[in-house]
């Protein structure tokens, strides 16, 4: 190809590759980021749907945000056993700690066992139940991705836990102790997170949220299968983080590629003031800085969609973080990659189009 | 004579920290259709200045530069770029190629800018102006694998691909050697007299300026004499 922007491409490799390298780490920022908020985020929704519970009770925080601050008093749970319609309550407890391999939150779950497995429906697959306020469950998931087995150790609350069983299937957190276990170790006593409530016909889950709300007014009770409805607004903040991480790679993007082209323009100088003296208007030299940035953002897009494919399915085998890349989210991605290299080369561009074309062609 | 240049009056005047420099002094030039023009004259006579002006690189301060009936004086830098691309062609004396371009790389920029990118460029015809000018088998190489003749001839076809109105050279034979400084005024002469080009040289040469119909003779920026 002997056109001019292809030849400045090939003729300026270190150039164009520190380029692409910034252009695709704003993509990689983007795609990797959001994918881990929506991999995260559905898989706790799925987990958390599949509960077997209608109805969850709590405060005003929200169901999939949980925290080390267990708010409820489990002594609801003998209330809302009482309300028509409800066949069963179990009380949970929550701890949130940071993840096993250095990456992303764990939750720990303080659940009371029978209660529990009567409306999860979960099993012990391998082991036993918990006895003594060391022991913990884990998933199947947890198991395997953490090379774990019964009898192995895991930490929890800063100290070293044994996994006394392995339970199926995945539902709720992916670790389990006994509720009284969690309440003592955070000085929490007869405190819970929530309350799962399980109705006799789920039919009926509507009355029975409308008659818990009120006999019980100022607590949150919402209906399981509405969690995750919105997940901008379940979890606080989690808005704000995503266009904190798209502000961020535009302006990665941006920058890298401003300054490449800028010292790019500088040095072509004379080949700006050829262009003048060929009688090439200000469009057609800001196109041509364009179709250079252009050409180099969409090497970059490219180049960090593939790394955060490779980067994703490296972190879901090395960790037990979940991602999920949406087409709508690559297709931003791509297209913040493309617009952040216009934006970015726009100056430069502008610049080369205003220089003089008498100096430019005398420039050295 | 039909004028394709004209220049009434001109005057150039610039300011170098506080002192004006007055590079051109009233020059009224005219050059006819066809005709082939040296302006000689002394470093700092201002006939780089003016061939800036005549190619609408530079806008004069006061006068008038009629380029085929168009007074570039009169327009903006936007307008002056359009004349230049329609109507002129230049050829400088440190050739200005893109060196990240083959030959015929240069020739098809110039078309591209020149609006000829489209269903006007042909193949056919930069191969007859390469071959015009002894290239057809350069036409694949790049600047830098060329001689400073054949870099210079590549600038002169790429100058003239777009058959503009005047073909403006600032000391086209500076840069080189006797043997390819013979060979570019050849061409340049071949230009003027198979094709009618018009052709307004500067030159410090004698021999260069002597190829050319008319010789124009500028000093303190003005135009002191003309054989």
């Amino acid at each position: 190809m002997d056109s001019l922007v292809a030849s400045n491409i090939r003729q300026r490799p270190t150039r164009t590759l520190i380029s692409v390298a910034g252009v695709a780490l704003g993509v990689l920022l983007v795609v990797l980021n959001t994918g881990l908020v929506e991999g995260m985020l559905n898989d706790r929704i799925r987990r958390e749907r599949g509960i077997g519970a209608e109805i969850q009770f709590g405060r005003e925080a929200s169901m999939l945000s949980p925290s080390s601050s267990n708010p409820v008093d489990v002594r609801y749970a003998g209330r809302l056993r009482r309300i028509q319609g409800v066949k069963q309550v179990s009380p949970v407890g929550y701890y949130v700690q940071s993840g096993n391999s250095g990456l992303g939150i764990e939750i720990v779950e303080g659940v009371e066992f029978d209660s529990y497995a009567a409306i999860t429906g979960i099993k012990i697959v391998e082991g036993r139940a918990f006895q003594a306020d060391d022991d913990v469950l884990i998933d199947e998931f947890k198991a395997t991705h953490g090379k774990l087995k019964v009898g192995s150790e895991i930490q929890v609350f800063g100290k070293m836990m044994k996994v006394a069983g392995i339970y199926s299937p995945q539902v709720g957190s992916r670790i389990k102790l006994s509720l009284g276990a969690l309440q003592r170790a955070l000085g929490a006593e007869n405190k819970c997170f929530s309350i799962l409530v399980k109705v006799n016909d789920p039919d009926k889950q509507t009355e029975v949220q409308q008659r818990i709300n009120d006999e019980l007014p100022g607590n949150k009770v919402i209906l399981t299968r509405e969690l995750g409805l919105d997940f901008g607004r379940e979890i606080p903040g989690i808005k704000g983080f995503v266009r904190a991480v798209l502000a961020l790679s535009i302006v990665v993007s941006s920058l890298v590629i401003l300054l490449a082209m800028y010292t790019t323009i500088t040095e072509r100088t004379r080949e700006i003031g050829i262009l003048k003296s060929l009688g090439a208007p200000k469009r057609y030299i800001i196109g041509v800085i364009e179709k250079e940035a252009l050409a180099i953002s969409l090497i970059g897009v490219v180049v960090g969609l593939v790394l955060a494919v490779i980067a994703g399915w490296a972190l879901e085998r090395a960790t037990t973080l979940q991602l999920e890349f949406h087409w709508s989210w690559l297709l931003r991605a791509a297209l913040i990659g493309l617009g952040a290299g216009a934006l970015g080369a726009l100056y430069p561009a502008v610049r080369a189009a205003n220089q003089d074309a008498v100096k430019a062609l005398s420039y050295e | 004579m039909d004028a394709i240049l004209k220049t009434e009056n001109l005057v150039m005047t610039y300011r170098q920290g506080k002192v004006d420099v007055h590079a051109l002094r009233g020059v009224n030039l005219t050059v006819g259709r066809g005709e082939f023009v040296a302006i000689m004259g002394p470093s700092g006579c201002g006939k780089s200045t003016m061939l800036h002006i005549l190619g609408g690189l530079l806008k004069p301060t006061a006068g008038k530069v009629l380029v085929d009936g168009e007074d570039m004086a009169a327009m903006g830098d936007a307008g002056r770029t359009d004349v230049r691309r329609r109507k002129i062609g230049f050829v400088f004396q440190r050739f200005n190629l893109f060196p990240t371009l083959s030959a015929e790389g240069n020739l098809k920029l110039a078309e591209d800018i020149h609006g000829n990118g489209g269903k006007g460029a042909d193949a056919e015809t930069r191969r007859e102006v390469l071959r015009m000018l002894r290239l057809e088998n350069k036409m694949r190489h790049k600047p830098l694998e060329l001689s400073g003749g054949e870099q210079q001839r590549v600038a002169i076809a790429r100058a003239i691909i777009n058959r503009p109105a005047i073909i403006l050279a600032d000391e086209p034979t500076g840069n080189l050697d006797s043997e390819n400084s013979e060979i570019v005024l050849e061409m340049l002469q071949k230009l003027n007299r198979e094709l009618k080009q018009t052709i307004v040289m500067i030159t410090h040469n004698p021999e260069a300026a002597a190829v050319a119909a008319r010789t124009i003779e500028m000093r303190d920026g003005m135009i002191v004499g003309e054989r």
